[in-house]
């Protein structure tokens, strides 16, 4: 996340927060709330999440309300689950809120989490929500990025990337098995697009990558043309002036709900819910839309990313019991398919 | 006399057993109880901590798993042949080096050891996305280079043979390490009395030298072999765009999947300790019964080899070297630092003034976790080396210069950890000690004792050959004059021993500053330290933050190495009056 960016989606948001300030900090929560969470002063926060884009999350959240402190523990997706099931069961759990990719994971661990719905329940869409007690704070979505340099006839649809032009490692494709982000993607494209999509697609003989970040890295670098990418991930480095571009397909955009939650042994339970209030906020959101490259599950969304025609784009959220269920068959059918060894 | 000895024996009776079951307590807590929780983990599907042990049904479900998965097979190969070249290659890069500054006249020697250390404070990330920078077959700098030259060869670094050159040349400086304070502690009338029979010198180099510093060769060329076994980030910047996976890329992929296969990758681990276990054994073997005891109570000056006008050449094969290794990543890293973006349209690009600028940093030092992952990184890194260079002392002193009963148990014990990856170990030490009463978890303590026991064997055995090499004579003179055992090894064994202590040390702190695996377990928020932060930024897709951070890291990392190139240089001047 670059600085000036990161000042300009700020001010963005600054610019839109026009209404007193008492009455905006009503949609985050009472003021006896405000007022305990005050009083605790800090919170910690586990995220799965990039720490960068978190610590941007943090200073924004510092903005409305400056006196909580936000001390951050990040650890990718597995492993974060590992230490969150350990410290618990020495009780030495440290985070009070809890912020995960993978809806499956915390759900068998819902019991760590209390009860807690936000101010604006209501305006989330259902299907984004798999368990009471979690809430997606982020919500990320799927793009095609290009390389505007090397690219001179870009995709515009999921169907366009089993082009034969597009043949000879110039696609690059983040691997089926590398986490819950990548399953919904492929579970979209074998659902909507086509039982032999995935056959198709593969025929172009892509660059297989382990995760999503070094992908975009080559994309900018130019090692691939075109990939399939989480929008958040190359967003930022649009914005900062890389040669690249995105478009979200019609054909539909695979997004994924994460699931946040407040410890049951949350220490500063006031703070962490005045925390989780804001972030899923329309304001919260809405920073996240702007500066972050986030989508969001709000049915009303505050804000769209660029090149999003709301009426044009179709979301698609997979259906929770399908995505536990379907994984590890299709998953290794999509290994064997893009001869990816695991 | 007599009488002096008798008293001095008489309290070691009882201090002896004493000591021995201390250092085998401290090594079982150290060792033996996270290997326990490994071990455990590995025979079944449960998480000690969360379990607890009275669900433990053991099967061997996950060994036979992991043995017959075709995939284990070819990551298994595919691990020997990259560790196996790799070592090959560092232990001829690693042998002539230490020989051209120790033993031969060539020029700027000093700035020469300085510099071919380098490579060691690179964290294996930072050097695989260097040379994925430089050589990647599509956009790497060298490939845009030779097009704007015309010359139609292309470097693939996304190759076995990549892999492996960067093992090789990366890892030289172990073998460096090990073998150039052999050959400095080296009584040359060995090799003098070689040459008056008539030797020439190159025979009198493999006859004579070589075989005789042949346990530091052998220490060094299975310390690299079995580091490079455990190194991630290698293989995951240059194998992975290949394909090409190695056992630590799939205990990464088990360990970061949802939900995490912990208890296979400790299988997978557990297979991987047998293959080092076998190793050591066969190292004992052929070093078992030798004695290279090179340094005698004789007073030497380390002698140099002449080599006329060859010392030019030699002088120009290691610029040749330091280019490679030391100037063309780092260059690379400094473009991806300071340039924005690192796409090149073509070799022009390159000098493009308008793309470079301090974003970057600005971004880095802009991150609160940047400064406080430095302080904590530094903390950790001189506690690990202080009390690390301590239990090693003393672990390598009673294996090497006692004969104690229990020495040997000590031995193994002390040289288990360097066979278990960094990220499963780092899940045992988490669940070993996070139940420990008191507040270890969450300080900088708990990751400088994984620290400690995780690079035990590196410092006990980069110890052992400097004890290995000091005569017994001079520490019997010491007793015959009625010093104590503890006088003894404060006058005679740790001033002699001094550069040999100071570069594990030295290597203990650089390896504790770079170590990701363990700490990515036992780090909170306010211990957070910089491999941690590294992985953020490289995770995130960010080259140019990476390399930026990666940079700061060297610049600290160097500070440090000659501040300790300074203490060791004056170590070996009083280390030779001794003698």
């Amino acid at each position: 996340m670059k600085r000036r960016t990161l000042m300009t989606g700020i001010a963005g948001a600054a610019a839109s927060w026009s209404l007193p300030a008492l009455a905006q900090n009503n949609q985050f929560g009472p003021k006896e709330l405000i007022d305990a969470a005050e009083k605790e002063g800090s919170l910690t926060y586990y995220t799965a999440n990039f720490a960068e884009v978190e610590q941007e999350v943090i200073k924004a959240f510092n903005k409305r309300f400056p006196k909580i402190k936000v001390a951050m523990v990040r650890a990718p997706g597995g492993q974060l689950i590992t230490r969150i099931k350990t410290e618990a069961a020495a009780g030495k759990l440290a985070a009070d809120v809890v912020d995960h990719s993978d809806r499956g994971l915390m759900v068998e661990i819902a019991d760590l989490f209390q009860d807690y719905t936000p101010p604006n329940a209501a305006d989330y869409r259902p299907d984004a929500l798999v368990h009471p007690k979690f809430w997606p704070g982020v919500t990320l979505g799927w793009c095609i990025a290009y390389n505007t340099q090397l690219v001179k006839n870009a995709p515009k649809t999921w169907m366009d990337l089993t082009k034969p032009e597009y043949k000879g490692k110039q696609i690059g494709q983040v691997v089926g098995p590398s986490g819950g982000t990548t399953w919904t993607r492929i579970m979209f494209e074998r659902q909507v697009l086509g039982d032999d999509y995935w056959k198709k697609q593969a025929e172009t003989q892509p660059v297989l990558f382990p995760s999503g970040a070094p992908t975009s890295d080559s994309l900018v670098r130019g090692e691939i043309s075109i990939a399939p990418l989480l929008y958040n991930i190359i967003y930022t480095k649009i914005v900062e002036g890389a040669p690249a571009e995105t478009l979200f397909a019609p054909e539909g955009v695979p997004i994924i709900p994460y699931a946040d939650g407040i410890t049951k042994t949350s220490k500063s339970p006031n703070a962490a819910k005045l925390f989780m209030n804001w972030r899923l906020s329309k304001e919260g959101q809405e920073f996240a839309i702007k500066s972050l490259g986030n989508i969001t599950s709000l049915k009303d969304p505050p804000a769209f990313p660029k090149g999003w025609d709301p009426k044009a784009v179709k979301v698609w959220v997979p259906k929770f019991d399908e995505f536990e269920k379907l994984r590890a068959s299709w998953v290794e059918e999509w290994n064997k398919t893009y001869g990816y060894r695991q | 006399m007599p009488a002096s000895r008798e008293s001095a024996r008489a309290p070691r009776r009882l201090i002896a057993p004493l000591w021995i079951a201390g250092l085998l307590v401290l090594l079982t807590f150290l060792v033996l109880y996270p290997l326990a929780m490994l071990v455990f983990g590995a025979l079944s599907d449960s998480n000690p901590v969360i379990d607890g042990f009275a669900k433990f049904s053991p099967s061997l479900d996950h060994f036979v798993e992991v043995v017959v998965n075709e995939n284990v097979h070819l990551a298994f190969y595919n691990a020997l042949l990259a560790c196996g070249g790799g070592t090959a290659l560092a232990v001829v890069i690693g042998l002539f080096f230490s020989w051209i500054v120790v033993r031969t006249n060539t020029p700027f020697r000093g700035f020469i050891a300085g510099a071919s250390m380098i490579p060691l404070f690179v964290p294996p990330l930072v050097a695989g996305v260097a040379w994925g920078i430089l050589g990647s077959p599509k956009t790497g700098l060298l490939n845009i280079a030779l097009k704007w030259m015309d010359i139609d060869f292309r470097f693939d670094f996304y190759s076995m043979t990549g892999l492996i050159v960067v093992f090789g040349i990366y890892y030289a400086p172990y073998v460096y390490m090990f073998t150039s304070s052999a050959l400095r502690n080296m009584d040359p009338s060995l090799e003098e009395a070689s040459e008056v029979s008539g030797a020439s010198a190159f025979t009198t180099l493999f006859t004579v030298t070589f075989p005789l510093i042949a346990p530091a060769i052998l220490a060094g060329t299975l310390l690299s072999f079995v580091v490079m076994l455990g190194i991630y980030g290698v293989p995951a910047a240059l194998g992975a765009p290949a394909n090409i996976n190695v056992l630590t890329t799939y205990i990464f992929k088990l360990t970061a999947w949802s939900p995490p296969l912990y208890n296979t990758a400790a299988a997978v681990a557990i297979l991987l300790m047998l293959v080092t276990a076998v190793l050591v054994w066969a190292q004992q073997r052929v070093l078992s019964g030798k004695s290279f005891a090179t340094v005698a109570g004789k007073a030497f000056r380390p002698r140099q080899l002449n080599l006329g006008p060859w010392r030019w050449f030699t002088f120009v094969l290691a610029l040749v070297y330091l280019f490679v290794v030391v100037v063309l990543p780092t260059a690379a890293l400094v473009i991806a630092a300071f340039r924005r973006f690192l796409f090149f349209k073509d070799f022009n690009a390159l000098f493009d003034a308008k793309a470079y600028g301090m974003w970057h940093f600005n971004a880095v030092f802009d991150n609160p976790l940047t400064m406080l992952s430095i302080w904590n990184t530094l903390k950790v890194g001189i506690v690990t080396a202080i009390i690390g260079g301590v239990v090693a002392f003393a672990i390598g002193y009673t294996v090497n210069r006692t004969s104690l009963r229990g020495r040997r148990a000590i031995d193994l014990l002390a040289t288990i950890p360097v066979a278990i990856p960094g990220l499963v170990i780092g899940v045992a030490y988490l669940w070993a000690w996070i139940g420990l009463p008191g507040g270890l978890y969450g300080t900088i303590w708990i990751l400088a004792l994984a620290f400690v026991a995780r690079f035990m064997p590196d410092t006990v055995k980069a110890l052992s050959t400097s004890f290995m090499q000091i005569h017994r004579e001079l520490e019997e003179a010491a007793w015959i004059s009625g010093r104590g055992v503890l006088s003894t090894i404060f006058t005679i064994v740790l001033p002699l021993a001094r550069p040999g202590v100071i570069a594990s040390m030295t290597l203990l702190f650089v390896l504790a500053v770079r170590e990701l695996g363990s700490s990515l377990f036992l780090y909170t928020s306010d211990t957070t330290v910089m491999a941690v932060l590294l992985l953020d930024y490289y995770e995130g897709g960010n080259t140019g933050k990476t390399a930026a951070f990666s940079l700061v890291q060297t610049l600290i990392l160097g500070g440090l190495l000659c501040i300790t190139t300074l203490l060791s240089r004056t170590g070996t001047t009083s280390a030779t009056r001794v003698g």
